[in-house]
């Protein structure tokens, strides 16, 4: 295809979409001129540039559009439901001629005398309605004047190629509906036009590659940093490489990320379509279009959303009449929302039908052999719900429905956390139901722990990691028990499976007697499996640049991809999921625990136990980021407090009890790195004890909980208050072994 | 053992004047893998890095000599000492990188020797000589003065088109809870 067919088909794939936006709002304000200015323009650019590029279906197919646009844009016809779906068959036609240029230069053999035949019948009542005063605003009984034609002088000035017997009309007065139409859409093209100025159009393989050069780019400076570190006037420009580089890949990173409005924006055509089909009547809401984030996860949430949308639609919102029985609005509300929450943004498909019925839930999934009788007695109605994300709760019934296409909403799951997002899910019985997708801001970097097994590196994407524990050589043997050759732990007195990833990666060579060293175990939650995988050693948590591997190994299944670490070393990246499928670690309810925020109202919160300076603090696991062991160098005091250099971002520091002066300044400290009112604040502590459920302690006699302190393994901690100094308790006790909570966020 | 052995390194051909009008000359970039000699037309090969140790990869077919890092990329390698039936290299080995169906892949050899110009009229395909396992390795060889020149054919290295045994599927130790 030549370049400028190119420019024509995606220039028009764009008008085509504003145009399906319009429509969709058209609907609501059928005498919207802006609107209906923007729609005409659109299909008058595709049939502007037909002429001369040939396209002759195409422009046929423009042409009748764009008369009965010119009819609707001068009020001579008002855009009701019958129009806009003709509107949209023509936006559809439009779109797949486009489709077949794109794909094989040619226009294709397709037959619109239909779609053409229908777009002029709409003309013809106008046409004879033109001698009476017509409904729409602005046009005056004088429009009797201008009664034949379609084609107003406007149009006739936008449109050279008219018929010849609309000519005539161009003598006529103007319209007077038709210029503040114009003049309405004045103002909306104006910033287009500035927008056309100071952007460019790049292809995403160029920034691809662009990115690609930018991780090399970082690899290389940390090689740099590394070597300049011995000569002082090195260290200087280095400190520079290091600060542009860090900018550099920042902007490169900005210029992938993409408006959600790009999928937003078919939200309301399907909707439309939806509520014709099922017979609903429903009011989209949209908030927060502007959020960006990377292009090809945009490409990857799309279907997940729009199948929750027609969830949403089809088993959320009722019927009007049955909304009407219930003393509801019959017009329901589907509201969807886009914000950024730190790495994260977080789209939220909200309706206000009937909820889920939890009891049905609980029913479904005992008939369907996902879940024990005994253990769905004792499920609470959060972890209840969470069951509708298990492979093969989706119902068969579902099938012939709209939503139910043989997918449930496990596939929405996994699509989702393929990209290394989670679905969280909430539902009141009557009320509605809302669901949330967490997804990270750009694929090609995620955070990652490096753990080390074989003698190598591994990244594990913190996305599935909920905790950390380390079993010391002397306590292996009794730590892991084994069940039929099944090693089990006991967390919190909870079994949790383990795979040794060793074992795991060379099946052939004999199993090393495990009992002589020290092991960690990362606790992962993948595709609602949970399962302990059971590693030589823990390396630093990384920022990871994710890079594809070769057809040749991409058979093997367990690894998502490679990376180049921070010290140019290569690692594999691990799939938890296809690693617990290998493994054959069951499915279960048993990760139910993962609604813990939404718990905490409830009698217990988790906490990591802290010690420093001989006083024990709990921190709240929620808020706990990770956790660091950082050389005293890199703690430097400005102004009021000390701060750490951390990834070339300042960390402030809180020191309640003056380890950091009493500290050696060649030693190394551990800071809890916290959230904190939406900031990241570092806690100071010299030991980590362990991560514990805590419960409520009341004040003798008075029965108020108390604030600021928490029953934590039978002994009174004070709770870390992330506002300030926590408040000191004494107490000694037996060292438990070590837990260390990476990444305990939902 | 076979032709390949006979190649001596290190020796540019001295094609006569009128070869050179007759035949388009080719640059060859000879590599040494254990103790033999091999060719790889110098068009096949993007870049040369020299003295890695490839990250192996657990469970990956026995040719595949590891992964590599190149210009940002992880490319993976095609371990030729494996293909020739040797043990695996003691020390950092030469990577060529190459296009394949893929993607690019790298061929580890143990070192890279030198280019070498070589006429197109010395060239013969498939010498019956070579043994089964290299002929599905080798494309042909140039005869040069007292030695032959075995050509690898990089087309059939691809990682992607070389003849795999399925991978190891380990079963899993974790029975149903």
């Amino acid at each position: 295809m030549d370049e400028l067919t190119h420019e024509f088909v995606v220039e028009s794939q764009e008008g085509l979409d504003r145009m399906e936006r319009c429509l969709t709002e058209l609907e609501e304000r059928p005498q919207d001129a802006a609107l209906l200015a923007e729609i005409f323009r659109a299909v008058h650019t595709i049939k502007g540039a037909t002429g001369f590029l040939g396209f002759a279906r195409l422009e046929k197919l423009a042409h009748s559009g764009e008369n009965l646009l010119g009819l609707l844009r001068d009020g001579k016809l008002s855009a009701d439901g019958g129009v806009i779906t003709v509107l949209l068959k023509l936006l559809d036609g439009l779109r797949a001629i486009l489709k077949d240029i794109e794909a094989d230069d040619n226009e294709g053999a397709g037959d619109d005398s239909g779609l053409i035949a229908q777009l002029d019948g709409l003309q013809v009542p106008a046409q004879a309605a033109a001698g009476r005063p017509a409904r729409a605003a602005g046009v005056r009984a004088a429009s009797k004047a201008r009664h034949a034609p379609s084609a107003s002088a406007p149009q006739s000035r936008l449109a050279p190629a008219a018929e010849p017997g609309e000519a005539s009309a161009v003598s006529a007065p103007a319209p007077e509906p038709a210029v503040p139409a114009d003049a309405e859409a004045a103002p909306l093209r104006a910033p287009a036009a500035s927008a056309a100025e100071t952007t460019l159009r790049v292809d995403t393989a160029l920034l691809n590659r662009m990115m690609n050069l930018v991780g090399e780019l970082v690899l290389t400076r940390n090689q740099v940093l590394q070597a300049a570190a011995a000569d002082a006037r090195m260290t200087a420009l280095s400190r520079r490489l290091d600060m542009v580089t860090a900018d550099l890949r920042e902007s490169v990173m900005k210029a992938r990320l993409q408006p959600v409005s790009n999928i937003f924006s078919k939200m309301p055509r399907a909707v439309r379509d939806l509520c014709h089909a099922l017979g609903r009547r429903v009011r989209l809401e949209m908030e927060g279009q502007e959020t960006e984030i990377d292009k090809s996860l945009l490409e990857a949430i799309k279907d997940p959303l729009t199948h929750a949308v027609r969830n949403a639609l089809d088993h959320g919102i009722e019927p009007p009449a049955v909304r009407e029985a219930a003393r509801k609005n019959p017009e329901g509300t589907l509201r969807l929302r886009a914000l950024q929450q730190g790495s994260h943004v977080l789209i939220e498909v909200a309706d206000d039908g009937a909820g889920i019925a939890v009891e049905k839930v609980r029913a479904k999934a005992i008939e369907r052999g996902l879940i024990t009788p005994e253990r769905a007695a004792v499920l609470g109605e959060r972890d209840l719900l969470q069951l509708i994300f298990l492979p093969g709760f989706s119902t068969a019934e579902a099938v012939t429905r709209v939503s139910g296409r043989g997918v449930g909403m496990d596939v929405v799951r996994t699509n989702v956390e393929r990209i290394g997002g989670k679905v969280e899910i909430d539902s009141q019985a009557g009320k509605g139901t809302t669901l949330r997708l967490r997804i990270p801001l750009t694929l090609a970097i995620v955070p990652a722990l490096i753990v080390r097994s074989l003698n190598q590196s591994f990244a594990l994407p913190q996305a599935a990691l909920s905790e950390l524990v380390h079993i010391p050589a002397a306590q292996a043997a009794t730590a892991i028990e084994w069940m039929q050759n099944a090693p089990l732990y006991r967390l919190r007195g909870k079994l949790l499976p383990l795979v040794y990833l060793d074992r795991l990666l060379t099946p052939r060579r004999e199993p090393a007697s495990s009992a002589d060293r020290d092991r960690f175990i990362a606790v992962l939650n993948a595709d609602g499996r949970r399962f302990g995988l059971v590693i030589d050693g823990l390396a630093d948590p990384e920022e990871i640049v994710v890079k594809p591997l070769s057809a040749a190994l991409k058979e093997i299944g367990l690894f998502s991809g490679a990376t180049v670490l921070g010290n140019a070393e290569i690692a594999l990246i691990l799939d938890p999921g296809s690693i617990a499928l290998r493994a054959g670690v069951t499915l279960g309810a048993e990760e139910s625990q993962s609604g813990g925020e939404e718990e905490a109202s409830a009698a217990t919160i988790e906490y990591l136990l802290v010690e420093s300076a001989g006083r024990r603090t709990a921190i709240p696991l929620a808020d706990v980021l990770r956790l660091e062991q950082v050389p005293m160098a890199r703690i430097e005091t400005i102004g009021a407090g000390p701060v750490l250099n951390l990834d070339g971002q300042l960390l402030p520091l809180e020191d309640a009890d003056g380890i950091l002066c009493s500290a050696s300044p060649h030693g190394r400290i551990i800071v809890v790195v916290c959230r904190k009112a939406g900031r990241q604040t570092g806690i100071a502590v010299s030991q980590v004890l362990d991560v514990a459920a805590g419960g409520r302690i009341s004040q003798a006699g008075a029965g108020i909980p108390l604030e600021g302190v928490t029953l934590l393994k039978d002994r009174v901690i004070a709770v870390a208050d992330l506002g300030g100094a926590a408040a000191p308790v004494a107490g000694n006790g037996i060292s438990v072994e070590w837990n260390r909570a990476v990444e305990a966020l939902p | 053992m076979s032709a390949v052995d006979r190649v001596a390194p290190r020796r540019r051909p001295r094609a006569s004047s009128r070869e050179e009008k007759a035949a388009a000359l080719e640059e060859v970039c000879s590599v040494r893998v254990g103790e033999s000699l091999f060719g790889v037309p110098i068009r096949h090969i993007f870049e040369i890095v020299a003295c890695v140790r490839p990250l192996p990869v657990p469970l990956a077919p026995g040719f595949i000599g590891g992964l590599v890092h190149y210009r940002g990329d992880v490319l993976a390698t095609v371990d030729l000492r494996h293909l020739l039936g040797l043990p695996p290299a003691a020390g950092p080995q030469d990577v060529l990188v190459m296009a394949g169906q893929g993607g690019s892949f790298g061929l580890l050899v143990d070192a890279v020797s030198e280019v070498l110009a070589v006429s197109q009229a010395d060239y013969e395909p498939d010498p019956s000589i070579l043994d089964e396992r290299y002929r599905m390795l080798l494309a042909g060889a140039y005869k040069l003065d007292g030695k032959l020149l075995v050509m690898l054919d990089p087309e059939r290295l691809d990682p992607l088109r070389l003849e795999t045994g399925p991978a190891p599927q380990p079963r899993g130790k974790l029975p149903a809870k």
